[in-house]
């Protein structure tokens, strides 16, 4: 793979470090000491055009290091170099237009702190933009930028280790922390991208996006007309939607942990028009809707998988569209989803399967036993709760969650046949424990002693209370045992009387 | 100390109280008498400011509805019946009400040893017996020693003994300074207690009428008050009548004036009446208001059958 | 009849000259009203039915969980937001529409009216004695409950186990409230408690399940359905609870989602008002109500 080459294989190395730079003079230090609301640490202030300079004296296939220091310039990079920082080098683009332009192909960028972006939407003003084949764009840190990396028709590109750090605007006007473009076997790996628009991938086939973080952005991840893309190991919390698929053909999705997203739509994973996909082991965990159906297997080549997933706490775990058919889940954990199953609008789930063989899914709602102790519950699961129904046809009634109406028209719809609905659907061979969770929740230590002071606390209030109405404190006057005193009454009625 | 002005109080159409006018100096003693429905109970909740009435009722000055806090603490109230926290300790009872009216302290066991309750400090109040806890309402109503005393039908619902023994204990009272205002129905009561007498009618005060003159107009040597049944009343009062005797009706039955040598004649007149008598008392009443207290005689016949 | 002329106040030698200030006439009250309340035994049955209610529902709501170790999103809080919802308003309601009607039954309020004290200051001091009363069940039933918690090491937010406190005492002292007025108004105690339990019933099922048929029948909008559950004090206070515990109520669909995005942060300042008018206005109600008719 030739964007692995490495630099220490490069030949010749150009060293710039000349005193004259290494120590400012006090004019140059002052030039650049304009205010600024960022803390500087960077040790040295460099002059403008420096690195342009350096790029223009290097030659095809050398590396270039950058000594640490702000650089305030756009970069473009013409020819095929690597250009790696050497320490903390900052590039700072002074609020205007794109700021490092990839025009060559087999390009590096490596190590360098990137900030402070147009904000021209238009421009898709970007803190790296490359329009040629086979970049490597590694462990570098994007801060304060409109669109984070922009890869245009750049196959064969290498993604990996980069924060991207979005601007605090409001979403509409914030640009996509990633965007490929026409980006063919392209390695997305372990990047963070957080308070941006999106990460998308349009035209791009053959990628693989994998051990990626995604958070406070819109779409975690977006697929736009992508094929055979893999998807695995990525976290997305707090984004509008976690993954969405649209157009796509042949996408796995393994591994992924979707927490906490919750926007307006609020998918953990979103399928629309998607077709040979499989979704495994993926932890789904607190989301508006875990995974949402539109359309999705386009195509009846395939059915869609959903094995091994777990879905936790979602308002709906999986929310069916009319067109979703053709998709068959098996083994995936369904817990304590205020809606394990919805239908939207009034479509039935008949097209779907909720079991295969003898492997049904866990729902954590399941009423049912299991006598003969072979891991599957003796009944049948079937999902009929009135107020779901009632829910599915009328979403604004899910403000009375958590009431005792809701549970008095369960009540009803249990105890009264005639107002049962239909089951949804039925897993024949309903799991009594769920299967392993591949990855749990990263697990936020229990706050058990806080929880413990808490207790504490409200039982001291408590008897606090109790101690001030000094009920605790009588104990003593009633166990003074009552004197006999009939003689007592005539004695004392005299002595008035005398 | 007590001014009571044109006072009229109607639970719906019924009048209860009619333009009823009373003034009492400090020190008087005044009873309200009269049949049950006599309106007693309404004047004196009016004196309290328990109710809304129209008209005026000033104590020690000061008017009972726009003051009624500061007129309150002026009075020593005891109720027909001590309706009150059962669980409550004695003491306890003490203490709370001391607190209610201002005191800083109250010294309980000398509050109950002056009703003749030592010893029951500790007792709750269901543990007391009805005359135990009239004179526990009666040690409250001392706490602060106030200038008024008010009471109602205090002895209602004691037995002979005990009413003598309260009525005993509220006379050593009277005498002290203390203006009194008690609703009765038992002229031995009256008689020990009361300077005058307000005759209440439906609502209306009748006439006050000096405490001597009042036992008087009531008969010489005794009276003789008999319990009998609502529902034959009418027709005793109309029997007795018809026998010569001077009856009058009261919340439980009938007195009648007797003379020394009849005292007998009602029972003989209702008897042939065939008018069943529940119970008698016969009360001695000496003229003058140094009588000392009144003997109760034969209280052995519980039941006298026609 | 004694001519007016002759009349003149005598001042006594011992007598107080001034009445206890109306604080001091609320405190004394509201300690007998408290040790009263906190020696019934309702009290203690109370207290107990919440304190094993809400573990039963924390241990259910864990073991939902299947022990696979996940965190829900206050799985446990919502259980007890809806055990609060069904308990809190019975236990205030009963306690407040007890209160002066079984006085006024036993005698004991003309008693009590005939001391030198204000019926504001009776009404009030029972009020707050009673609210302690509620103050102390509620922190130890809900106490108890988290000890029993953080003991067997289930994972509960501590900070929603306290949101949750406050805001059930929150709900308590307007119910109450409501128990007090229902006990002004009515004659007797038992039409009083009767009266109680069916507000209780129309608060808990009636108002909710109306608004639901409501909404599907006149096809409500979200605005107008948010508005009239708003009327609801136990709504406000289950989205209250919800919007405290998880910071958002848009796991109430849309209609949360429009309280969320529309009001944002000012919701705690709108849910509190709400409770706060359930708070105060029957009570002043009651109080004016108790002051001018005969309470007799």
């Amino acid at each position: 793979m030739m964007w692995h080459v490495s630099i220490l294989s490069v030949g010749l190395t150009m060293l710039v470090c000349g005193a004259d730079l290494a120590q400012p003079s006090d004019d140059a230090h002052r030039e650049h000491a304009e205010p600024t609301a960022r803390v500087e640490s960077v040790p040295a202030v460099r002059e403008m055009g420096k690195i342009g300079a350096w790029i223009a004296a290097a030659e095809h296939g050398q590396t270039v290091v950058v000594p640490a220091g702000l650089y305030r310039e756009h970069v473009r990079i013409t020819k095929p170099i690597s250009l790696v920082a050497d320490g903390r080098v900052v590039i700072d683009g002074g609020g205007r237009g794109d700021i490092v332009e990839i025009t060559a192909p087999d390009v590096t960028l490596r190590g360098f702190t990137i900030r402070n972006t147009g904000i021209d939407l238009d421009r898709e003003n970007a803190a790296v933009r490359a329009v040629a084949p086979r970049v490597t764009i590694e462990s570098n840190t994007l801060e304060d930028v409109l669109f984070g990396i922009d890869l245009r028709e750049s196959p064969d590109s290498v993604v990996r280790g980069n924060v991207i750090g979005g601007k605090p605007l409001d979403i509409a006007r914030r640009g996509d922390g990633l965007r490929l473009w026409r980006c063919d076997r392209t390695l997305v790996e372990g990047n963070t991208i957080h308070d941006g628009r999106d990460a998308i991938l349009w035209y791009s086939t053959g990628v693989i996006v994998r051990r990626n973080v995604g958070h406070d952005c819109r779409y975690g991840l977006h697929l736009m007309f992508s094929d055979d893309v893999t998807i695995a190991d990525n976290q997305f919390t707090r984004n509008s939607v976690g993954i969405y698929l649209m157009y796509s053909t042949g996408v796995e999705l393994t591994g992924n942990r979707l927490i906490r997203n919750r926007g307006p739509s609020g998918y953990g994973i979103g399928l629309k028009e998607t077709d040979r996909f499989s979704v495994r082991n993926n932890l789904i965990v607190g989301n508006r809707t875990g995974v949402y159906i539109d359309g999705s297997p386009f195509t009846d080549r395939q059915p869609g998988e959903f094995t091994g997933n777990t879905l936790a706490y979602n308002d709906v775990g999986m929310m069916f569209l009319p067109s979703a058919r053709g998709n068959e889940l098996t083994e995936n954990n369904f817990i304590d989803n205020i809606d394990q199953i919805a239908v939207a609008g009034r479509g039935s789930l008949e097209a779907n399967r909720f079991w295969k063989g003898d492997r049904g899914n866990f729902w954590s709602d399941y009423t049912g036993y299991d006598a003969n102790a072979d891991g599957v519950g003796d009944f049948v699961h079937e999902s009929h709760t009135l107020f779901e129904n009632l829910m599915d046809r009328e979403p604004s009634l899910r403000l009375f969650l958590f009431s005792p109406a809701q549970q008095a028209i369960e009540f009803v719809g249990r105890a009264v046949p005639a107002v049962r609905p239909e089951p949804k659907f039925v897993d024949e061979v309903p799991l009594m424990r769920p299967v392993l969770v591949a990855c749990a929740d990263s697990a936020q230590p229990a706050p058990v002693v806080a929880l413990a002071a808490s207790a504490f606390g409200l039982i001291t209030l408590g008897g606090a209370v109790l101690a001030l109405s000094g009920a605790l404190g009588s104990a003593g006057l009633r166990s003074q045992p009552p004197r006999p005193s009939a003689s007592g009454v005539v004695a004392a009625a005299e002595e008035v009387d005398a | 100390m007590i001014r009571i002005e044109h006072v009229t109080k109607k639970f719906g159409r019924t009048v209860a109280v009619d333009d009823a006018c009373l003034t009492l100096p400090p020190g008087d003693s005044v009873a309200l008498w009269g049949a049950n429905g006599a309106g007693k109970t309404t004047l004196i909740r009016c004196v309290l400011g328990l109710l809304r009435f129209r008209g005026r009722i000033h104590v020690g000055g000061l008017d009972v509805r726009r003051s009624g806090k500061a007129a309150r603490l002026l009075i020593g109230y005891v109720p027909q019946e001590l309706g009150f926290y059962d669980d409550l300790g004695v003491a306890e009872a003490v203490r709370f009400f001391g607190r209610l009216k201002g005191l800083r302290s109250t010294d309980a066991e000398a509050s109950l040893a002056g009703v003749g309750l030592t010893g029951h400090e500790s007792k709750r109040i269901r543990e007391l017996s009805g005359g135990m806890k009239q004179r526990l309402a009666l040690a409250i109503a001392l706490l602060g020693d106030p200038a008024v005393l008010v009471l109602d039908e205090v002895t209602a619902s004691l037995d002979a003994v005990g009413r003598a023994e309260f009525v005993s204990m509220l006379r050593g009272l009277s005498g002290s300074g203390r203006t009194m205002l008690f609703a009765s129905h038992r002229v031995e009561e009256v008689a020990t207690l009361a300077e005058r007498v307000a005759v209440l009618d439906r609502g209306r005060i009748d006439r006050v009428v000096p405490c001597r003159d009042f036992v008087a107009s009531l008969g010489h040597g005794a009276v003789l008050h008999l319990v009998l049944p609502a529902h034959v009343r009418e027709r005793a009062m109309l029997s007795l009548k018809a026998g010569g005797f001077t009856p009058r009706m009261n919340g439980v039955g009938v007195l009648v004036p007797v003379s020394s040598e009849q005292k007998a004649g009602p029972f003989r007149v209702l008897a042939e009446a065939s008018i069943r008598v529940d119970d008698f008392e016969l009360v001695a009443l000496d003229h003058g208001m140094n009588a000392s207290e009144p003997r109760v005689s034969n209280r052995h016949a519980k039941e006298q059958r026609s | 009849m004694t001519t007016i002329a002759s009349w003149a106040p005598v001042e006594r030698k011992s007598a107080v000259a001034k009445p206890p200030s109306f604080a001091r006439n609320v405190l004394t009250v509201s300690r007998r009203e408290l040790r009263d309340a906190v020696r019934s035994r309702w009290f203690l049955l109370y207290t107990l039915a919440f304190a094993v209610l809400g573990l039963a529902v924390s241990f259910v709501s864990a073991a939902g969980g299947g022990g696979v170790g996940l965190s829900g999103f206050g799985r446990t809080t919502a259980g007890l937001i809806n055990l609060v919802l069904l308990v809190v308003p019975l236990m205030a309601l009963t306690a407040g529409s007890a209160s002066i009607a079984s006085d006024r039954e036993r005698g004991m309020l003309a008693y009590l009216l005939a001391q030198p004290l204000s019926r504001t200051e009776v009404l009030l001091g029972k009020y707050v004695g009673l609210a302690c009363s509620l103050l102390a069940s509620l922190s130890l039933g809900l106490g108890v409950c988290a000890g029993v918690l953080a003991w067997r090491g289930l994972a509960t937010h501590p900070a929603s186990v306290l949101w949750l406190a406050a805001l059930s005492f929150a709900l308590a002292l307007g119910m109450l409230s409501l128990g007090m007025l229902i006990s002004v108004l009515a004659r007797r105690a038992s039409v009083a408690v009767g009266t109680a339990i069916f507000v209780w019933l129309a608060l808990v099922f009636v108002t909710d399940l109306a608004i639901m048929a409501g909404a599907i029948a006149l096809r409500l909008r979200i605005e107008e359905l948010l508005a009239l559950s708003l009327a609801n004090p136990l709504q406000v206070f289950k989205m209250w609870s919800l919007h405290a515990v998880d910071a958002s109520l848009d796991v109430l669909g849309p209609a949360g989602l429009y309280a969320t995005e529309e009001f944002g942060r000012t919701l705690h300042a709108i849910f509190g008002a709400c409770l706060a008018v359930w708070i105060v206005l029957p009570l002043v109600v009651a109080s004016v109500v108790f002051s001018r008719r005969s309470p007799l």
